[in-house]
């Protein structure tokens, strides 16, 4: 499995993808997305592969879509490349997915970060969503993420301005979970991948599609699904494991059964 | 004919220390828009220059700088407007101050003189202040009507505490560099003549220290400022890391272990 526009290391139970065109700040072209969510779709159905991270390397995370290749199409074209519609692999990786962001995660790039489960910046990370200076809107989800984190007011900011905000401010509205200096971020994304391999893979995926389903269903549609995914959870192995662990003080071993 | 284009900054780079100096003596070093240019440039490039491993800003003559030129303000197009004034401050003022104080490397300030309005934020940003005793810093706003800028509002309580901070924006009076000094607003005092000479030897030695780890320390204080203590500590650990796993250390350690095996 060659690609071509990204990089991808598994050091069991942890895989870690980068984004790698440096000389266009990795903006992600339709090709690039496509071998991200190969790449994911493979790692998904790895089971030696537990969590993930996502990353751009240590300058910049990915400064938006490829304009070049954008500036003269027209509508039809663009709604039959459906580029964006092809992300649709990201949301349905159900292991943990990190973010680890240095330098621009900008337009589609920030989209992409916003994707993720979690978000580990570097102190040199800017999120923004500049599409409104070329005379269009965030097609990835820009405009629905940003809210659903940040609130109204912070993402009609983002969108109506163009004005990227510091990791600093990003780390004040919610938007990331973690500063850190940016030689350290993957190394710090990579480790919280690490910790989260050891918890129970289904109680994992679980969880996961839980939280997901908080910005997607009313409270008593999602309150209904984390109880049929609560009870569940107790006719797996993993279960008895780590309840069995927990009155022996001991840690417990976890198989994803 | 074309005319050369005042200096209004002279910029050198000596063995590792780059020096950037204020070079308008006849105005006190008064800062106008060709000097907020120049000066601009000239910190922009200290920056990015590698080989520049600690800078020093200082004035000509007998000031380190009087501030705006208010003579510019007035005469040369007439006053700025309540915009404008905001806009120099957030464009121009406002970049240039944010990268003295968090460019990778140490800045030090040599008070040759006064350093009054924004001439003070200038030797407030600075990471370390040699002064003179005849230098002062003066925030001479309030004495005709306006508010303090420049960083001072958060620089100056930080680092005199916000009584003697408060007395300077109110008053408009100066802070003696013997006062300031007494404060720890000013690292060293000088006597003139002898002031380049000590800041080229602070510069000198701390060009000799490792240039990463210094600029990790100003990373860490720079954040530090911002945060709690739990999270100034965590972002410490993690740049620790980073230097941890430098030739710098390999380097320090190996030179701190010969040296102990000589004694």
């Amino acid at each position: 499995m060659g690609y071509e526009h990204i990089l991808v290391a598994v050091e069991a139970p942890v895989a870690t993808i980068t984004l790698n065109r440096p000389r266009v700040l990795n903006a992600l072209n339709p090709e690039l997305m496509r071998e991200v969510n190969e790449a994911l779709r493979t790692l998904e159905s790895d089971e030696s592969v537990r969590a993930c991270v996502l990353t751009g390397g240590p300058k910049v995370f990915a400064a938006g879509a490829d304009i070049a290749d954008m500036a003269e199409r027209t509508a039809a074209e663009q709604l039959a490349r459906d580029q964006v519609g092809r992300w649709a692999g990201i949301s349905a990786f159900t292991k943990p997915l990190i973010a680890a962001v240095n330098g621009y995660a900008l337009g589609g790039g920030c989209e992409l970060a916003l994707m993720c489960d979690m978000i580990v910046a570097g102190d040199n990370a800017r999120f923004g969503q500049p599409e409104i200076n070329l005379g269009i809107i965030p097609g990835a989800g820009g405009t629905q993420r940003w809210p659903r984190t940040a609130g109204k007011f912070a993402a009609m900011e983002a969108m109506l301005s163009g004005a990227p905000i510091t990791a600093r401010r990003a780390m004040a509205l919610g938007l990331v979970n973690k500063v850190v200096p940016s030689e350290m971020s993957i190394k710090v994304a990579q480790r919280l991948a690490r910790q989260l391999s050891e918890k129970p893979p289904l109680a994992l995926r679980f969880a996961k599609e839980a939280v997901l389903k908080a910005f997607e269903t009313p409270m008593s549609e999602g309150l209904a699904a984390e109880r049929r995914s609560f009870y569940f959870l107790f006719s797996t192995e993993d279960q008895k494991e780590g309840m069995r662990a927990f009155m022996e003080k001991r840690k417990g071993v976890f198989r994803g059964r | 004919m074309a005319t050369e284009v005042e200096q209004h900054v002279k910029v050198e780079n000596e063995g590792g220390v780059g020096w950037i100096r204020l070079n308008r003596p006849e105005k006190m070093n008064a800062i106008g828009a060709l000097t907020r240019k120049q000066l601009a440039e000239a910190i922009k490039q200290a920056e990015r220059d590698d080989s520049v491993r600690v800078v020093v800003l200082t004035g000509s003559g007998r000031a380190f700088s009087s501030g705006a030129d208010v003579t510019e303000m007035s005469n040369d197009g007439g006053m700025h407007t309540p915009e404008e004034v905001g806009n120099i401050l957030r464009d121009e003022y406002m970049p240039m101050l944010v990268r003295l104080r968090t460019m990778p490397k140490p800045v030090i300030a040599a008070m040759n003189g006064p350093a009054v309005g924004i001439g003070a934020s200038y030797a407030l940003a600075c990471d370390i202040r040699v002064a003179t005793p005849e230098a002062y810093l003066m925030e001479a706003f309030v004495n005709i009507g306006l508010a303090p800028d420049g960083g001072v509002s958060w620089l100056l309580p930080r680092l005199a505490g916000t009584g003697v901070a408060y007395e300077m924006f109110f008053s408009g009076k100066p802070l003696a560099a013997a006062d300031a000094h007494r404060l720890g607003v000013i690292n060293r005092l000088v006597p003139a003549e002898r002031l380049e000479e000590e800041v080229r030897d602070l510069a000198n030695q701390l060009a000799a220290q490792p240039p990463q780890a210094m600029a990790a320390a100003k990373r860490a204080v720079n954040n530090a400022l911002n945060s709690t203590y739990e999270e100034a500590m965590e972002f410490e650990s993690y740049l620790q890391e980073a230097q941890a796993g430098s030739q710098e250390f390999v380097d320090g350690v190996q030179a701190f272990l010969a040296r102990r095996a000589k004694k």
